[in-house]
């Protein structure tokens, strides 16, 4: 088996006295959908965010290539290879595609100006890589649908160098068509094969399309780890729910229902 | 629409050019007409086109009347009274009271900007203080230093000074002179008689008017203002900027979602610090070649500019909201606000205070489309 991209080991991320993350472990590989999934408040949150150079660990180590590195920032993170795309994507509606392609890492002639051709050109060809079929970067981003703006955004994050994708819920808000869209995308980045993506979710239907690999989260601990093969159906469904027995919630649901 | 926020502002400036040019008969066009209305719609053009990038980056300033009182007074006062120095006062030209002055007003500029990205006050309200206060600071300096609210009367520098020439001189003569050329082949044989009556010579005054030939035979107007020059140097670096640059992407990134620019890598405080100091730099402009050009300052200068700018930038298609709108849109903007500031001096019948109505008119008007074309791109409609 290859080397991980990214080794975690033993993560603890304190805010005061509350800990959010204790003792992490996670190992994510090139070419692999990772999901990482748990109940709101597990720590998925926090666990992004370490990884992105927002904030800094209180303990732990995390390796990337087999080095130990230490965030100070998002740039930081960036640089490693570490590209985040959030719930809001960082896209300006009112841009056209292109501009929001390079947004903040223009290319630039020798006067200071766009080279817009070129730019376009890179823009229209990255999406079609691992997009929908698309086909002018002029048109401004708000008139793009929910999947086409998250497309730009893992193109975008690929094209400047990210090795791990952190996709925070990308299929949240979108509909159900969307959802399949964005799928088929993470799907396309994965069979590039030098790419690892962690991809955060609530589905449990959405991971198990996608996912080789699955980590559990519940109030700041794994409870759970394995690929694909080695857990069944019901347990991610277990897993999912905190780690609370199936049985013990059917048994209250049934006092509640009397 | 959507690809052209400037075609609404190009339809209105059209329709004010012809009824302009019919209400007028067409003085409003002939050689003295067009340089008095290219130099309002300069002046105008100026402080519009610093109010758009910062509207374009979603702030507001309000203090460009002010600043422009202000840049006025410091030019004015220091041409009559010379510039305090520790080692004594000197008399300066005005090309170095230009320097000076624009230092402060860009040190205002830099110190507007930092508080409000460092507070993250609204800019309506941070502007509005410094509306106040410079204002007060401007009489209060004129009456200290002048004993009056203005300094009038000065030297005309434009013969002595290369800078004052460009500044509140005359430019792009050669265009009045080819006028004037064509005017005497076109008009050749054309003389007055002395058994004309007195309406016969009204009308070839006017008919000479149109090219460029004044009652004497003589050459009439030798240049537009040099406001004109100003203008079309900001405007055409403010398009280059705006739609070429890095800079340019960064001002529309700014204004449209500051947060999503920020996490990209754009500097957005300086983005806007930069602008509320080009803006300052606008304003100066504005009250340097009013000074060189009327060798006079008066402490109530630049009354209303500040809310003429913005309506201005607004009906050239600029969002109040920020992150949209073109130089283009602006430049057409300022052209028809100029012809209708202007129209009283051509149309005798009119009051001139239909003016404000019509601007407030068209201001509503400007608002609802923008804010249409906006729900367009953000999938409103």
């Amino acid at each position: 088996m290859a080397d991980p991209l990214i080794r975690i080991e033993k993560l603890v991320k304190k805010f005061g006295p509350f800990t959010a993350l204790n003792g992490v472990d996670l190992e994510v590989y090139p070419g692999e959908v990772h999901a990482l999934l748990g109940d709101n408040g597990a720590g998925k949150s926090t666990l992004i965010k370490v990884l992105s150079g927002v904030h800094n660990p209180t303990g732990g180590q995390i390796y990337v290539e087999g080095k130990p590195v230490n965030f100070r920032s998002p740039r930081d993170a960036a640089q490693a290879g570490i590209g985040t795309v959030y719930q809001d994507l960082a896209l300006n509606q009112l841009m056209s595609v292109t501009r929001n392609f390079f947004m903040g890492r223009e290319l630039k002639g020798m006067f200071g100006n766009l080279r817009m051709d070129e730019m376009n050109k890179i823009a229209h060809d990255e999406m079609n890589k691992i997009g929908i079929n698309f086909s002018d970067p002029t048109q401004a981003v708000g008139t793009m649908s929910g999947g086409q703006r998250q497309t730009l955004a893992i193109a975008r994050a690929i094209y400047f160098g990210a090795k791990v994708l952190i996709l925070d819920e990308p299929t949240s808000a979108l509909g159900q068509k969307q959802q399949m869209g964005v799928l088929k995308t993470m799907m396309k980045v994965r069979k590039r094969g030098d790419i690892a993506i962690i991809f955060i979710t609530h589905n449990e239907i959405h991971s198990k399309l996608v996912a080789d690999r699955f980590t559990f989260l519940s109030l700041g601990e794994v409870i759970g780890k394995g690929t694909k093969k080695e857990l069944e159906g019901d347990d991610i469904r277990r897993l999912m729910a905190g780690g609370a027995e199936l049985g013990d919630l059917a048994a209250e649901l049934a006092t509640v229902t009397g | 629409m959507v690809r052209r926020p400037e075609i609404g502002a190009f339809i209105v400036m059209v329709i004010i050019i012809v009824a302009l040019g019919i209400a007028s008969e067409g003085k409003a066009f002939n050689a003295l007409g067009l340089k008095n209305n290219i130099a309002i719609i300069s002046q105008l053009g100026i402080i519009a086109v610093g109010a758009a990038l910062l509207m374009i980056a979603g702030e507001f300033d309000l203090s460009i009347g002010p600043m422009i009182a202000f840049a006025g007074m410091c030019i004015a006062i220091m041409l009559k009274w010379g510039l305090w120095t520790p080692f004594g006062v000197y008399e300066v030209t005005p090309f170095i009271a230009f320097v000076v002055t624009l230092a402060m007003t860009l040190g205002f500029g830099w110190l507007i900007g930092t508080i409000v990205v460092r507070s993250g006050l609204s800019s309506f309200i941070v502007t509005l203080a410094f509306w106040f206060f410079l204002r007060g600071l401007t009489e209060v300096c004129f009456r200290l230093i002048n004993q009056n609210t203005n300094v009038s009367g000065l030297p005309d520098f434009k013969k002595e000074s290369w800078f004052a020439e460009q500044m509140g001189g005359e430019v792009f003569g050669w265009f009045y002179d080819a006028w004037y050329w064509i005017g005497t082949k076109v008009t050749a044989g054309v003389e007055f008689t002395g058994d004309m009556s007195r309406e016969a010579k009204i009308e070839l005054i006017n008919y000479l008017g149109f090219f460029n030939i004044n009652r004497k035979m003589e050459q009439w107007v030798t240049g537009f203002d040099a406001r004109l020059l100003w203008f079309l140097v900001i405007a055409g670096v403010a398009w280059y900027v705006l739609s070429k640059t890095q800079l340019g992407n960064w001002i529309y990134a700014t204004g449209d979602n500051k947060d999503a620019a920020r996490a990209n890598g754009v500097p957005v405080n300086r983005v806007k610090v930069g602008l509320f100091m080009f803006s300052a730099f606008c304003a100066t402009i504005f009250a340097t070649c009013q000074v060189l050009d009327t060798n006079s300052s008066d402490a109530a200068k630049g009354m209303f500019k500040e809310l003429e700018a913005i309506a201005i930038a607004v009906v050239g298609g600029i969002l109040m909201t920020g992150g949209f709108g073109s130089i283009l849109g602006v430049i057409f903007g300022a052209i028809t606000f100029g012809l209708v500031a202007n129209a009283v001096f051509f149309i005798p019948w009119i009051d001139g205070a239909w003016f404000r109505v019509f601007v407030g008119t068209v201001l509503l008007a400007a608002v609802f489309a923008n804010e249409r074309i906006r729900k367009r791109i953000t999938g409103g409609i």
